[in-house]
């Protein structure tokens, strides 16, 4: 490393800083632990804060989880008699936004690792660890919520001696909730997370979060690695080489604050005329025009939509209505990617790629509640890699985009390390889940208290499907899992097509493993039928694998729909029946001659293993 | 065109569990107070001429005969026949209620049709709607009627009743017609919300008859019906020939009526209307003589011919398509041609010379076929 220039004064205030993150496993209490820290140092109750920050943000609140919150500076008189400005940088909660969790932590030298007192070390809390010693934070385990009746703290630090490598003696033990250990705590951060460390000069500073201001264009969260930012630096993003000149710098304290510079180990915002959340990704390294960096700082890339599904206006005419929504969802939401595609089933409509299925449906249902939008959904499928016998490579993120079987000489599939921790009684009736799953047992591990981690590798499709509800559903609710994209590797897969009425019907086609093809086309004919209501004439249903029928049923023909009374005072009444009959039929999406209702397109995420 | 009268009484001995018209069990002086209003409301109505009066319910013979009697020779004579016609006034009844020689006072005030609420001859089918005579009591009904001289009987029945099966039912059927009566009202079993049997059905979907049963028992229905001589002239209703009920042939073919009462229905003038189906609402506006709260609403272009197409489409005769561009201005073949294309496609319609009618499916799947007319909106020109 080479030699650091500091000016003595600006030491002295950065000895005081420290740029600290909360990870911790869903329900650890990370906003409670959060909601403390600020009471405790007189800062604004997390509550109110949220009501500020997140106004707009009911869904991810509803979920339990936040995806976005900006960071917070604690003013914190320490027992040595100094004040410390403590950065606390949010992290997302849900696996979908690792990538973000992952830039988060880059942006910090320490992180409170929280571990309920009951229920000890989970899937989240492993995979939250490792990050942030790839990181090579500084950890200060917190045990919490030792007020609860079931709380084992010594159990829970022989997990963590066993499995986080850490010293008994450097746990914190605390309840959030009782206010208990919230000192521990912030004493912890003083004295064991080193100050930040940086150049004073060549200007490196790296976006960690952004958010969309409609006034104001794009808000950059950013950590000053080294050198400084003013307004008027004329500053570069160094993954898209574009030049910006920034009009105001600030912090967080609590609110937007502007101040005159933000500099080396700072935690901030940044405005500067940027349009779009895509022109500085989260991640980036910002630095000065005139004498940019040699180097970006580590661990850029760009957010690789996982999943991907079409959306579809329920009614054409609101084709122009859902891209101008995704255009605006797209300005605070970089990961989001859409283009124009069209179905034969549904005619025009946008392929949607998302980090994860709780991306998807945050994005589907922001479209339909914010945006008033009746959507349809096809089924969500991964980006499969496709060798074909010419030799040329192609990715297809939409089943029907598939060529056919004679061209194909290989398919690749995602593949992800899935972990699950579980209690053991549960251990059968995962392997069984798991195996149904395409899973591969990689390790299994025993802890103290006899709970299992099972780690496996297994393709992506397979769990982006309904995996963690089954999970939860067969283990009562204890396991937990935690899974990272591991690459492509080759399966043996299929087109499964549906045909209706004869005709094969795009929007409902998948890619499945061969072995599991006809059990899936038969559970999917049978979903269907049930789905699909009965009209005027006989719907066969088939399921095809390479033109070869592997499973039929019929919706048979609706035969008596008649209203039997139509006398003097029923005649208006009647009236609107058969009106309220149509606009039930509108809801559905005619292919061919067969109404579908919406949930159809959906039916292959709702089949049970 | 002729005009139809409508009186509502709405007061019954006891309450079915399925039925959804506007109904309070019998009480006598609340009985005598609505009378009054009733009444009342007639004499601010102007005489008309009628063709044909209706006395519906609820359970019109809940009233002594005297009392109904007496209010029939007066809607006689506020509502006189036009000079020449026939004319057609039917009751309601109820034959557990009957009492020797209630008919004969109908007949002396004029009465000439009854429609008899039988619903079913099946014991645990009547207990299971709720209701209380015996087939004995029908049978004598009947042969009451007839010897006090009532031309035309009709008979109320109900399929898709919880546990009905086709046998039962063909048993009802059977037993109805071996009373010889001249006309049938069949009618598939409505669940309607804010009914006990509509509570019974959330709770116990299974104990209801589907979709399949009901259209194999409405079949049997026509194809016992007709074969015994009756004319299945509108899709709950057949008759012996010379026996349709022109009462409600008026309401099918689009015509105007008055009606009287709590929750009546009328259709004057291009306005339907319907009074309140509160009781004390209408008898206080009545005797007060406040105007009746309810609802109105005017029909006018596509909207009052789709809803004539609707009622034509119920009926044997279908839409007479140069009456109906005489009377809506509406060539129907050539507005609706897009919805009359797919439905001949799907079978469901048939052109025949001047009428468009319904088939036997059509009639099976009216909801679809009607609903497709009256729902339909032209494409703006551009």
């Amino acid at each position: 490393m080479s030699q650091i220039h500091v000016d003595p004064h600006r030491l002295t205030v950065m000895q005081q800083v420290r740029n600290f993150c909360i990870i911790a496993h869903i329900d650890h209490g990370k906003t409670t632990l959060s909601d403390r820290l600020l009471e405790v140092t007189k800062t604004i109750a997390l509550r109110e804060m949220e009501d500020q920050v997140l106004d707009a943000m009911d869904l991810e609140r509803e979920r339990g989880i936040t995806i976005k919150m900006h960071p917070v500076t604690l003013d914190y008189l320490a027992q040595d008699g100094k004040t410390y400005a403590l950065n606390l940088i949010d992290t997302p909660g849900h696996v979908d936004f690792s990538y973000e969790v992952s830039r988060s932590l880059a942006a910090c030298e320490g992180a409170v690792l929280i571990i309920d007192a009951a229920q000890g070390i989970e899937a989240q809390t492993l995979a939250n660890y490792h990050l942030a010693l790839e990181h090579g934070l500084t950890i200060i385990p917190v045990i919490n919520k030792i007020d609860l009746p079931a709380a084992d703290p010594d159990r829970v630090m022989g997990e963590i001696e066993e499995l986080l490598v850490m010293e008994r003696n450097e746990c914190i033990l605390a309840s959030a909730k009782n206010g208990i250990g919230i000192e521990d705590v912030l004493e912890a951060i003083v004295a064991r997370v080193p100050p930040p460390r940086g150049h004073r000069e060549h200007l490196r500073a790296l976006v960690f979060n952004a958010q969309f201001d409609p006034y104001r264009g794009v808000v950059s969260y950013v950590r000053v690695v080294d050198g400084q930012l003013r307004p008027g630096t004329k500053f570069m993003s160094m993954a898209h080489e574009r030049v910006y000149e920034c009009t105001e710098v600030g912090k967080f304290a609590p609110q937007m604050r502007p101040v005159d510079r933000l500099e080396l180990g700072d935690v901030g915002y940044i405005i500067a005329n940027v349009k779009s959340l895509g022109d500085i990704d989260v991640g980036d390294t910002i630095t000065e025009a005139a004498k940019p960096a040699h180097v970006p700082l580590p661990g850029y890339r760009r957010a690789v939509p996982m999943v991907y599904c079409g959306l579809y206006p329920n009614d054409g005419d609101e084709y122009g209505d859902l891209r101008d929504a995704l255009e605006k969802l797209k300005l605070n939401d970089a990961a989001l990617v859409y283009e124009p595609e069209s179905s034969v089933a549904l005619g025009f409509g946008f392929r949607c790629g998302f980090l994860g299925l709780l991306h998807m449906e945050i994005v589907q249902e922001r479209l339909e509640r914010d945006y008033n939008l009746d959507l349809i959904a096809t089924s969500p499928s991964v980006v499969f890699r496709v060798t074909k016998t010419d030799g040329a490579i192609e990715t297809i993120d939409n089943p029907s985009k598939l060529p056919a079987m004679t061209y194909i000489r290989s398919i690749e599939e995602p593949y992800v390390k899935s972990t699950i921790i579980t209690p053991p009684e549960y251990v059968g009736a995962i392997m069984d889940l798991t195996q149904s799953r395409r899973g591969t047992l990689a390790n299994m591990e025993y802890l103290h208290d006899g709970r299992v981690i099972l780690t496996y590798e297994m393709p992506l499709v397979e769990v982006i499907v309904d995996f963690f509800d089954a999970l939860k559903s067969r283990t009562k609710g204890y396991a937990s899992l935690d899974y990272e994209v591991i690459g492509y590797r080759e399966g043996d897969l299929v087109k499964l097509e549906i045909l209706l009425n004869g005709e094969p019907v795009d929007a409902l086609s998948f890619i499945v493993a061969r072995e599991k093809a006809a059990h899936r086309g038969r559970a999917l004919a049978e979903k269907l039928k049930e789905l699909i209501p009965r009209q005027m004439f006989e719907v066969p249903i088939q399921a095809a694998i390479g033109g070869k029928v592997v499973a039929r049923e019929t919706v048979s023909a609706i035969r008596k729909n008649v209203l039997a009374k139509c006398y003097g005072g029923d005649i208006t009444r009647k009236r609107k029946l058969l009106e309220k009959q149509k606009v039930g039929k509108e809801r559905m999406k005619r292919v061919g001659k067969v109404e579908l209702p919406q949930e159809a397109f959906m039916a292959v995420l709702r089949l049970d293993d | 065109m002729h005009l139809g009268v409508y009186v509502h009484l709405p007061f019954c001995p006891y309450i079915c569990p399925y039925c959804d018209f506007a109904k309070w069990p019998m009480r006598a002086r609340r009985a005598a107070e609505y009378l009054d209003a009733l009444r009342a409301e007639l004499a601010r109505t102007p005489g008309v001429e009628a063709a044909t009066i209706f006395l519906g319910g609820g359970t019109p013979n809940s009233y002594p005969a005297q009392t109904l009697s007496a209010l029939i020779v007066d809607l006689r004579a506020q509502f006189p026949p036009a000079p020449g016609s026939l004319r057609e006034i039917t009751v309601d009844i109820n034959p557990e209620l009957v009492v020797p020689g209630d008919f004969d006072a109908y007949v002396a005030a004029g009465v000439n049709r009854l429609s008899i609420g039988v619903q079913s001859f099946v014991p645990g089918e009547i207990r299971t709607l709720g209701r209380k005579h015996t087939a004995a009591q029908v049978a004598a009904a009947v042969e009451q009627a007839r010897a006090a001289g009532i031309g035309s009987i009709s008979m109320d029945l109900i399929f898709g009743v919880p546990g009905q099966t086709q046998a039962s039912w063909e048993a009802s059927l059977d037993e109805a017609l071996r009373l010889g009566v001249d006309h049938f009202s069949t009618y598939g079993l409505t669940v309607e919300e804010g009914t006990p049997y509509f509570r019974w059905r959330r709770a116990e979907p299974a104990a209801f008859c589907d979709s399949d049963l009901e259209a194999d028992l409405y079949a049997a229905a026509i194809d016992r019906l007709e074969a015994a001589g009756f004319e299945h002239y509108e899709i709950s209703n057949f008759a012996k020939p010379g026996h349709r009920a022109r009462h409600n042939c008026n309401y099918w073919r689009n015509g105007e009526y008055l009606g009287f009462g709590v929750g009546a229905a009328s259709y004057r003038d291009g306005v339907r209307s319907v009074h309140t189906r509160n009781l004390s609402a209408y008898i206080s506006a009545a005797m007060n003589g406040s105007a009746i709260p309810g609802e109105s609403e005017r029909l006018e272009g596509a909207r009052r011919a789709g809803e004539a197409a609707m009622l034509a489409l119920r009926t044997e005769q279908g839409v007479d398509l140069p009456e109906f561009k005489e009377r809506y201005g509406v060539d129907f073949l050539a507005y609706y041609a897009p919805v009359i294309e797919g439905l001949r496609a799907a079978g469901l319609l048939v052109i025949e010379g001047a009428c468009v009618r319904l088939t036997r499916r059509g009639r099976f799947l009216a909801n679809d076929a009607c609903g497709a007319v009256v729902t339909f909106e032209q494409p703006a020109e551009t």
